[in-house]
């Protein structure tokens, strides 16, 4: 299960092919991956599928909207083949068309990637792992995991904040000026009220002994195991597998340039 | 790290988090005005507009604070703050907070971290537009749009910086130590101290 | 009990700034191994900011300047490397919110073990020990925020006591508690002090509950210096006129019994101001409200009380109209509620909230005050003379042009209320507003309340506070479960045993000491 690999190298795992993937253009080599990907989620993730599907969707559909734009103003490298669409300014071409698609299937990549990891990663044992495998110092790790308590917080303030300003009588403004006014109104004593209770916590911590020394013993002993390093391999291999797929069918093009 | 007080990086974590939400808030913002310039094909520079506040935890959390590093950090934890939450851009987000982040800390590192004035805030975020621009060029693919297309993109990326990531990013610091919660840190020491000096003039 | 020394100060101060006046003044005391001190004083007299400072937390968190030593079993707290001597010094602070850094009750437990560089193996034993200790067992894998206030300052002592400190301060850990679960903690550490050696100082300004548990007293004055210090007998009744100078309340012990100072209003109209008529409110598909009727009358004061989850505030959202009723109708002053127009509504009902800070919109205490009569069109001359009056009546002159964050707890207090008098409300809400307030401000406030019911305001207020209810309601209303359990004089739900015990409720110290024996509430 995905949800067991240790969050360090999950993290390395989703990172690499988040990068490798910006250099291929066209349409194979993204939609190889998305379906390895989707295998993935399926079958190993134990992800819900319907949350799943709650999350990816409204971000799919926002990745079709951005890559309609490369689609209409296409650079001269891509927009070769036979025009498809000239209608007004829009002009569509074979080439403009494989790159918008091929971007959306990249974003649809990137998204897919993304809910593997926040899906099945607990934040606390990302920052143990960060800390016992990549070096962090606890100062740091516990700093932000102290930080990151304060979520549910925040939200009960929100919603107090919007109350309050009712029975004040702050009306909707509009304009840009209002937004920001508006802006301030929520912001400035949510960050108020936290930066006090972080030097309340920071107190709190100190005198329960913590010195922000490496010298301690860990509740959770984070590992890597074999099944670590066979994750990564299999997300490395997949990718790989994407791009020689991609290129002996004779798809591939990295930034222009078909191979 | 060791030069860090804890309440310090716990201030930089809770700046962190509560940023991360507000960046993911204004990919909403950053969506509506896509759609509004969609139909016209420059759906990117709905985001580009508003870029700046993208790097604004940045200047925040090193205005605030004023130790090396503060930038980058700030910048990271939002990033991982925004994945963990789930964001469109994906994992490559936290190579782009770093990006980002190391674009606004440099401004602060030419000044050895000692000159915080206005004009050096606006230099981080306008360090951090060009920083990242490249790098978005890159993992979005705008390789694939017209040069002037990508001219725009990259212009209101500047000027969002100077007046987001700069001017609104003092000023909603500036607030927040008029309220008094920041005593205990460099920018309300220094706002003390100002009112004492012209208490003497 | 062995009288050597524990902690030793000599000759101590401590101030923020080089250039203002000290904080804590020229202390010297001692606190003996396995002795009970509660240290006392009104807010602004360092208490906590000592607390951190024997501590040893100064200079690396409290920011500050201090001259005369401080020791521990006899060496000076300089001596000890970082870190060491908060691990011999446990403290409890006040605020439940924010002493914890992991989200999991056994993560938080573990930190303190990894802190000590504790054996893993021996950390589950440990945490199972401390948890058992405390009677929370079942909560081990359970999430912090999800806990109650009560639950989350024993999981705050327990971490403390992991410890194993030869010295408890507690900052006072009960004034974000709601009574009964003030009282569960108190009686937790008599029953830990009675088990242990380690010595305890419990900072407070309510004395009332810990008088049995503490062997002297110390009293802070306004310039941070010692000026009493003696036995508790001593200290409340020798010294009682001194003590109340401080401004300091005396525990009912000592104090006499208070009768409730009932004030009829001039206004004895039977005419109500608003009406509710079977009134449900549901969220999530669970009921909170269910099926309330009952009237509000200008000039008296109603209380709601109820235990947390009760739907005490939620009745209070629905009464100023920020939440929308699922069944029934709620009528202000003859019209519908939801038929009124959002600002006339605004201008003749007040709101004020637990945190005054949520209210702030502006940046001076006088724009805050001016904001509504701005927003009604009213000419700036008339502004400048309601503000001015305002100010005057809420001593807020002087700060006029302080940004509203900046003040005082009493002063933003205030400054919250003010916000809601430009014209006189024919209803004023109030959701817990002397929730974790010192008996200073909660008296001024009550002073405020008391003055504007003479108006003929009503009045309706959220609170935990059962002596305030004694002390100032003319009707008491009790939640349980969503539904009205008690509606009516205060005096009668006192004598209602089995609906006070349902619904977690205390009865005033007044009554309730006079039958410690019989109850047995308290040992």
């Amino acid at each position: 299960m995905v949800s067991s690999i240790n969050p360090s190298v999950k993290m390395i795992a989703i990172v690499i092919p988040g990068l490798i993937l910006s250099l291929a253009f066209d349409v194979m080599t993204p939609l190889i991956f998305f379906l390895y990907l989707l295998m993935v989620t399926v079958f190993f993730s134990g992800v819900n599928l319907k949350k799943w599907l709650m999350f990816f969707i409204p971000l799919s559909v926002f990745a079709l909207m951005l890559a309609w734009t490369s689609m209409i103003h296409t650079d001269e490298k891509y927009a070769g083949g036979d025009i498809l669409v000239d209608f007004w300014w829009i002009e569509i071409t074979t080439g403009s068309l494989q790159v918008g698609i091929s971007l959306a299937l990249r974003s649809m990549c990137f998204i897919a990637l993304t809910l593997l990891f926040a899906l099945t990663t607990d934040p606390t044992k990302l920052m143990l792992s960060m800390m016992q495998q990549l070096k962090l110092p606890p100062k740091l790790t516990y700093g932000i995991l102290a930080g990151y308590r304060f979520l549910p917080l925040f939200k009960h303030e929100l919603d107090l904040l919007r109350q309050a300003h009712q029975i004040r009588g702050v009306s909707r403004t509009k304009g840009i000026k209002g937004r920001i006014q508006r802006f301030k109104r929520y912001l400035i004593p949510l960050l108020a009220n936290a930066i006090r209770k972080s030097e309340r916590v920071a107190n709190a911590m100190e005198s329960k002994g913590f010195t922000g020394s490496r010298e301690r013993t860990h509740y959770h002993d984070i590992q890597v195991q074999k099944r670590d390093w066979m994750f990564l391999a299999s997300m490395v291999s997949a990718l790989v597998l994407a791009f020689y797929l991609s290129y002996t069918f004779g798809y591939l093009n990295i930034f222009g340039k078909t191979f | 790290m060791n030069q860090w007080k804890l309440k310090e990086i716990v201030l930089m974590s809770i700046l962190g988090v509560v940023f991360g939400f507000i960046y993911l808030g204004f990919f909403g913002v950053g969506k509506i005005l896509t759609s509004i310039m969609a139909p016209l094909g420059l759906g990117d520079l709905g985001y580009e507009v508003i870029y700046g506040i993208w790097f604004i935890v940045s200047v925040i959390a090193a205005y605030i604070i004023r130790k090396p590093g503060a930038a980058l950090m700030a910048e990271m934890i939002a990033a991982l703050v925004e994945v963990l939450a789930g964001s469109t851009t994906g994992p490559s987000l936290l190579i782009s907070g770093f990006i980002q982040g190391l674009g606004a800390e440099l401004a602060f590192a030419l000044t050895r971290w000692k000159d915080y004035r206005l004009r050096i805030l606006i230099f981080s975020g306008v360090g951090a537009a060009l920083l990242s621009f490249p790098y978005h060029f890159f993992t979005q693919g705008y390789d694939a749009l017209e040069p002037w297309v990508v001219t725009l993109m990259f212009s209101a990326r500047v000027i969002s910086a100077i007046l987001i990531t700069g001017l609104l990013g003092k000023f909603i610091s500036d607030q927040l130590a008029k309220t008094g919660a920041l005593q205990g840190y460099a920018l309300g020491k220094e706002m003390k101290q100002k009112k004492r000096d012209d208490h003497v003039a | 009990m062995s009288h050597s020394p524990l902690l030793q100060l000599e000759h101590f101060t401590f101030s923020f700034e080089e250039d203002e006046k000290p904080v804590i003044n020229d202390l010297s005391f001692q606190i003996n191994e396995g002795e009970s001190v509660l240290l006392m004083g009104a807010s602004g007299s360092g208490k906590s900011t000592l607390a951190l400072c024997l501590n040893g937390l100064y200079p690396e968190a409290v920011e500050g300047i201090s001259s005369g030593d401080l020791y521990f079993r006899g060496i000076n707290i300089n001596e000890f490397k970082k870190g060491e001597l908060n691990q011999q010094i446990g403290i409890v602070f006040q605020d439940p919110e924010s002493q914890f850094c992991m989200i999991k009750v056994e993560d938080e437990l573990a930190f303190t073990l990894e802190n000590l560089s504790i054996p893993r193996k021996e950390m589950v034993e440990k945490i199972d020990h401390v948890l058992d200790l405390i009677g929370m067992k079942p909560y081990k894998q359970s999430k912090i925020h999800e806990l109650s206030g009560g639950q989350k300052q024993k999981i705050a002592l327990a971490a403390v006591l992991l410890m194993e400190p030869k010295l408890l301060i507690l900052d006072e850990p009960t004034a974000n508690l709601d009574p009964v679960s003030s009282l569960e903690f108190i009686e937790l550490i008599g029953e830990l002090q009675a088990k242990s050696s380690m010595s305890i100082v419990v900072i407070e300004h309510q004395a009332d509950d810990w008088v049995t548990l503490i062997d002297r007293v110390l009293v802070l004055d306004q310039e941070g210096q010692l000026t009493l210090d003696g036995n508790p007998s001593d200290v409340f009744q020798t010294h009682a006129e001194q003590f109340k100078q401080e401004g300091l309340f005396l525990p009912q012990d000592f104090s006499g019994h208070q009768s409730p100072k009932q004030q009829p209003s001039p206004i004895a109209s039977t005419h109500p101001c608003m009406t509710i008529n079977h009134l449900s409110f549901t969220r999530k598909n669970k009921t909170i409200l269910d099926e309330l009727t009952f009237k509000i009358y200008p000039g008296k004061l109603m209380a709601i009380v109820g235990q947390n989850g009760a739907g005490k505030s939620t009745l209070l959202q629905l009464m100023a109209r920020l939440l929308k009723p699922k069944h029934g109708s709620i009528t202000f002053e003859g019209l519908p509620l939801h038929e009124w127009n959002e600002p006339k509504l605004r201008q003749r009902t007040g709101f004020v909230f637990q945190n005054p800070e949520h209210q702030f919109i502006t940046d001076t205490v006088y724009d805050e005050i001016a904001f509504g009569l701005r927003l009604n069109n009213e000419s700036e001359e008339k502004v400048k003379t309601v503000v001015q009056q305002l100010l005057n009546t809420f001593h807020l002159s002087e700060q006029q042009w302080r940004n509203p964050f900046s003040l005082s707890g009493g002063q933003k207090r205030r400054l919250s209320v003010a916000t809601m008098l430009d014209e006189t409300p024919d209803l004023l809400l109030f959701d817990e507003p002397t929730f974790g307030q010192d008996a200073y401000t909660t008296q001024e406030l009550m002073n405020m309340i008391m003055n504007l019911k003479q108006k003929g305001t009503a009045i309706v207020f959220v609170t935990h506070d059962i002596n305030l209810v004694d002390q100032y309601a003319d009707r008491v209303m009790v939640l349980n479960e969503g539904k009205i359990a008690h509606d009516g004089i205060p005096e009668r739900l006192w004598q209602d045993e089995d609906l006070l015990k349902e619904a977690r409720l205390r009865k005033p110290y007044r009554l309730e000491r006079n039958e410690v024996e019989s109850i047995g509430l308290i040992h």
